[in-house]
């Protein structure tokens, strides 16, 4: 699982409030970092769809922050140097097995060999 | 995909065969990636001239082989007699030896760019030697790959009882193809490939016949017919062991006749439908490419296959719209693991992840996603009876996590439809099979352009069947909630029927 796709995933389990759920904590046992062609544009492009915040809260966990700021800088479309980083913790970071963690129920979601596994039981949907 | 027709050189004939129902994406393809111009389809096949690269050319990907064109030849009506039969086939050769020359130097001058760009790996003469030894299993594969091929390429053949394929050779054994290719060593090859350019060569003409036809001929019959005409007419050497060139006839008698040609080590001895990046491919890769050229995925989007299964469609998706961020869920370990060996194989690891989720609960938040993709499973996995209750559901869970104005691609069985039916109201129908125009009775809702590369003005020639279809314009609109049905194919999955919908998230009525 790598942090884009993280951004993306909120907790599901009946009952957490609309729009809780998220960010899922990480707790990694095994994080691999892949190499994976940069495309500047195809960055700029993701950064708009990420919740900034819960990126660097989740790269800071994993001991990848790479120098993140807290706060989205303005302009970040041509500045290289800053969207590298990016790139790097949204593609190059990847959790391979650790556990996602509801931040208002606790439910616990496994993560093995990269994959999260999100399925819930059916008394929990 | 528009990457026009770039290379120079004079304009070449050809036919692609395709899927039922898969022409008009083959007809866009040809247009955006070759500039093609002249093309026209029948069921199954599209023709099409153009001066594009061999390597260009074999990157179609909805359609299934690829030949050149030698003649269209009118028809040849099919006969008890024998010997009138033979007749005619003999002066397809005799009458017009002008046309068999002229596919020759075509083929010599494509083999000749081969040598250039030096990549021989994949059409060699040599690798015709193993075949002898490994005819026998061989055959047997052809036979089984022939009914299938039959299913999909040829259903009218069924239909129409009197309508005739004649067939010659082939190079239907790709797998076995391909394993003998791999074992060779490439340098030998490019000397006798050089060298078969320049001296007069030998060829094997072997034949099958289905339908009708078969009735009445066997095989070896007409190939031999055809094969003594050509070594009478022309010179040609028969090598029956070791050909330098391997022919494929293809003859169909429906109401005209096609008279084809392959050189198959050239052109495309493997089926463009196989993809050298997918491993074990659950849909149809032509299906899924045809569905993720429906999707309107651009760069930066977020695309989610819910019910990823092997990940086929992501693969094909990712492969021609790389800039994008693909997510393929599934319920099934075995499934997702499936698809990760494929997605790890095809060198697509930075593109896509996989997440074990339920198509009915996502782990996503609502409007997040830019395009669902999905083959809506049926038969083993999927339970009509069962498990169809759930298809509501299914659709809500893609409407909610879909951006308004995203859309969602799905492939259908015919029994899944008929379900849908109740879920969503009038159906939409484009379904582009020959036969298909009197389908139309619903009169659901469709404007579209199929050809929107069209205002070049290149010519148009659509068989005006199809034409009919296309410019159909219906009266309602169907909807499933948000969801507004855009456009719908039929096509044909080998046994069976399938439709691809295409909806659009519409905004919620208040806010309109």
């Amino acid at each position: 699982m790598k942090l884009l796709t993280h951004n993306m995933l909120t907790s599901h389990v009946r009952g957490v409030r609309p729009g809780g759920g998220f960010p899922l904590r990480i707790q990694a046992t095994e994080v691999k970092v892949n190499n994976v062609d940069f495309n500047q544009e195809f960055v700029a492009r993701m950064i708009p769809k990420v919740e900034w915040g819960a990126l660097v809260e989740a790269a800071e966990s994993l001991g990848h922050l790479s120098d993140l700021p807290h706060e989205l800088p303005p302009e970040y479309e041509n500045n290289e140097d800053f969207l590298r980083k990016v790139h790097h913790v949204l593609l190059e970071v990847e959790v391979m097995e650790g556990i996602l963690k509801c931040p208002d129920s606790g439910r616990e979601f496994p993560i093995t060999k990269g994959i999260p596994n999100m399925l819930l039981s059916e008394e929990e949907t | 995909m528009a990457e026009g027709s770039g290379c120079a050189g004079p304009s070449i004939r050809y036919f692609c065969t395709a899927g039922r129902g898969l022409e008009p994406f083959l007809l866009r393809e040809v247009r955006a990636r070759l500039g093609a111009t002249q093309v026209e389809y029948v069921s199954g096949k599209v023709f099409f001239t153009t001066n594009s690269e061999l390597s260009k050319l074999k990157k179609l990907k909805s359609g299934e082989r690829l030949f050149l064109l030698l003649k269209k030849h009118a028809a040849i009506s099919p006969s008890r007699n024998k010997g009138k039969v033979f007749n005619e086939i003999q002066k397809l050769v005799i009458e017009d030896p002008r046309c068999w020359l002229d596919i020759i130097s075509i083929w010599k001058r494509l083999h000749g760019n081969k040598v250039e760009q030096g990549n021989l790996s994949k059409e060699n003469p040599e690798s015709l030697k193993r075949k002898s030894e490994e005819e026998i299993s061989i055959i047997r594969k052809k036979q089984k790959e022939q009914i299938l091929e039959t299913v999909s390429d040829e259903c009218h053949v069924e239909e129409q009882k009197k309508s005739v394929v004649l067939e010659t050779n082939d190079d239907m054994d790709f797998l076995t193809e391909r394993k003998t290719l791999l074992e060779e060593t490439s340098e030998s090859r490019i000397e006798k490939s050089v060298d078969s350019n320049n001296h007069s060569f030998s060829f094997r003409v072997s034949c099958r016949c289905s339908g009708a036809i078969a009735k009445v001929f066997t095989s070896q019959e007409v190939g031999r017919v055809l094969g003594i005409t050509l070594v009478k007419q022309l010179g040609w050497q028969t090598d029956l062991r070791n050909p330098d060139l391997e022919t494929f006839f293809w003859i169909h008698f429906l109401y005209e006749v096609f008279l084809v040609w392959n050189l198959p080590f050239i052109v495309c001895r493997l089926p463009l439908a196989t993809r050298e990046y997918i491993q074990t491919a659950g849909l149809r890769s032509t299906v899924a490419w045809a569905m993720a050229s429906l999707a309107e995925i651009n760069a930066g989007a977020f695309v989610l296959d819910p019910m990823c299964g092997l990940g086929t469609i992501l693969l094909e998706a990712a492969k021609e719209w790389p800039n994008v961020h693909y997510l393929g869920a599934d319920i099934n370990d075995s499934q997702l693991q499936g698809a990760h060996e494929n997605i790890k194989a095809a060198g697509l690891m930075d593109k896509i992840e996989l997440l074990k989720a339920s198509v009915i609960a996502l782990p996503l938040p609502s409007e997040s996603v830019d395009v669902v993709i999905s083959d809506i499973p049926f038969g083993k996995k999927f339970k009509i009876t069962k498990d169809i209750k759930l298809l509501p559901d299914i659709l809500r869970e893609m409407e909610r996590v879909l951006h308004v104005g995203g859309t969602v691609v799905l492939l259908v069985s015919q029994d899944v439809r008929k379900h849908m039916g109740g879920c969503i109201s009038n159906c939409v129908e484009n379904d582009t099979s020959l036969n298909a125009t009197s389908d139309n009775r619903n009169g659901a809702a469709m404007v579209k352009d199929l050809n929107p590369k069209e205002e070049n003005g290149s010519p148009r020639s659509i068989s005006s069947s199809i034409k009919g279809v296309e410019t159909e314009h219906f009266n309602n609109i169907t909807c499933f909630g948000s969801l507004a049905a855009v456009e719908s194919y039929g096509i044909s999955l080998g046994k069976t029927d399938a439709f691809i919908y295409k909806y659009r998230k519409m905004p919620a009525a208040g806010m309109q």
